[in-house]
């Protein structure tokens, strides 16, 4: 599809609000959008909101701070993927001609939830995400020979990354190196604390709209046109876990990446940047080879180059990353498409990609669901 | 000598929970009638085939270790001084076919991948009627 446009983004910065409601931080991002794409709520046609953690009904409640239109109001879930999830939803709605003017947005307020008691314990409930990236990793080193610092120095990076994004919920002081990310508490070894995303709240919000009425919209501004979107889940092998924290298996992401390259005409090499589930570092290693930007067991000769960091060949989370920028949960993959849409327009600051043409945004969901979307600006 | 307390597992159907304390117990898994590809957990629609002609099969607990970790973070609902500084993690191919992550026994510089693994049931709650019991791997010494 090449009618579908990205109009406007916003962001309520991840972090803690224990002062505020889940509804306000979502009404934050949904405004700071409705203002980049120079539009009020009376134009939008219709709202996909995502959250993961909170109460239902959530989402309507909060579409409601920004007006009462009678607007048709959608809640998504999928896990980690529920801001991507919710902006294909409007992508596909806008595709097949059903409305113009889409508003997704994605808010959660996870510190509500941590350290809720389940009721019943689960049999899983002992394996921690940090357990299962954790088993990534140590199998890698098996297979590969990576060591702690190779992941180290994407956390690093990532980290750095977050300095220049004002909206970063990490945003340290001073430059973060390969032996400080090592030197922190140690999670599930080989991961570190330094090594992992944080908890937080937080919200983020696009309006999706034709590609005609962009071009009416843009006002001087480039347009950024979402050129690729895949959805997809788990296919059975064997050796399929069906229990515990799981996202995978490797296949579902290469099947993203053939799928996006496939509607989009484009390729790794045509990419500029590119926004992954670094929820752990060691993800992000793994997809630089499942997405295809390296062949299989090169990614460590990689990170030693620095190919994937600024000034890089193709630079991974420019806006510090799940690491850094933060991973409240609903808000996530939408704050992906906010970094995104920035470095296309060179709107970036200090953390621009020169000359960003081509972007991918990447998610994973546990269950598990694998998102994607190509955004290209023309 | 009292009557040892009952053993009941943290969640019942997943694995068997022998009388004899120092018998290897069963996981209790499902097995496709149609093309014979085994389950952890059991299920009833085979996801290989998608066949639902499948039958519960219990299955020793004895594998290789594909990957382990160690959590630095209390195991949840433990009251077991053991579990309080952390465990060990482990993800095991059963020999029929499925992969499988439980607790593991032990430190982790006792565990290496390709390593042969057996199950063993600890118990990670004691209460007034019964303790509460998991599945664990420990590595099978050479």
């Amino acid at each position: 599809m090449e009618h579908v446009a990205i109009v406007g983004v916003g962001m309520k910065r991840f972090g803690f609000y224990p002062e505020m409601h889940v509804n306000e931080l979502g009404r934050d991002a949904g405004l700071a959008a409705l203002d980049d794409a120079g539009l009020t709520f009376q134009d939008i046609d219709a709202v996909y909101a995502g959250h993961i953690f909170m109460q239902p009904m959530t989402a309507v409640r909060a579409v409601k701070e920004l007006g009462c239109t009678g607007v048709p109001i959608q809640r998504i879930e999928n896990a980690s993927a529920t801001g991507s999830a919710a902006l294909r939803e409007a992508y596909l709605a806008v595709a097949a001609g059903y409305y113009d003017k889409v508003l997704v947005l994605g808010l959660d307020k996870m510190t509500e939830v941590m350290g809720r008691t389940p009721a019943a314990p689960e049999l899983e409930d002992a394996i921690l995400p940090a357990a299962f990236f954790a088993m990534w990793a140590t199998r890698r080193m098996h297979e590969r020979g990576t060591k702690a610092e190779h992941l180290a120095r994407i956390a690093a990076k990532n980290w750095n990354y977050g300095a220049l994004n004002p909206m970063s919920q990490r945003q340290p002081t001073e430059k973060v190196t390969v032996e400080g990310v090592l030197k922190s508490s140690m999670v599930a070894w080989p991961l570190t604390k330094m090594m992992a995303c944080p908890i937080g709240d937080g919200a983020a919000a696009a309006v999706v709209c034709r590609l005609d009425t962009a071009k009416k919209l843009a006002k001087g501004r480039p347009i950024v046109r979402i050129a690729a979107s895949h959805l997809g889940s788990e296919k059975y092998e064997r050796g399929h876990l069906f229990m515990g924290p799981v996202v995978g298996p490797p296949q579902m992401t290469r099947d993203a990446a053939k799928d996006v390259w496939e509607q989009s005409g484009l390729g790794p090499k045509d990419i500029h940047l590119v926004q992954v589930h670094d929820a752990f570092a060691i993800e992000e290693l793994e997809y630089y080879e499942l997405l295809g930007f390296c062949r299989e067991g090169e990614a460590e000769g990689c990170i030693e180059r620095g190919e994937f960091e600024p000034g890089g060949r193709v630079p991974f989370s420019t806006d510090g990353g799940l690491i850094a920028r933060g991973h409240p949960g609903g808000p996530t993959g939408l704050a992906q498409i906010w970094e995104t849409v920035l470095q296309l327009r060179g709107e970036a600051g200090k953390r621009q990609v020169p000359n960003a043409r081509a972007g991918l945004c990447h998610m994973m969901g546990g269950g598990s669901v694998c998102v994607a979307h190509v955004l290209v600006r023309d | 000598m009292p009557d040892p307390k009952p053993r009941v597992p943290v969640k019942p159907g997943f694995y068997t929970v022998p009388a004899d304390a120092a018998a290897t117990p069963d996981v209790i898994c499902s097995r496709c009638k149609d093309c014979g590809e085994y389950y952890f957990p059991k299920r009833l629609v085979c996801a290989k085939c998608l066949s639902r002609n499948t039958e519960e099969r219990n299955v020793p607990a004895r594998g290789t270790l594909y990957s382990f970790t160690f959590v630095h973070i209390p195991l949840f609902g433990s009251t077991k001084i053991e579990y309080q500084e952390g465990y060990g993690v482990g993800q095991i191919d059963l020999p029929q076919g499925p992969r499988i992550q439980l607790p593991l026994v032990g430190k982790r510089e006792q565990f290496r991948v390709g390593q042969k693994v057996q199950g063993e049931i600890s118990v990670m709650r004691e209460q007034e009627d019964k303790d509460v019991v998991i599945l664990r791997f420990r590595p099978v010494e050479a």
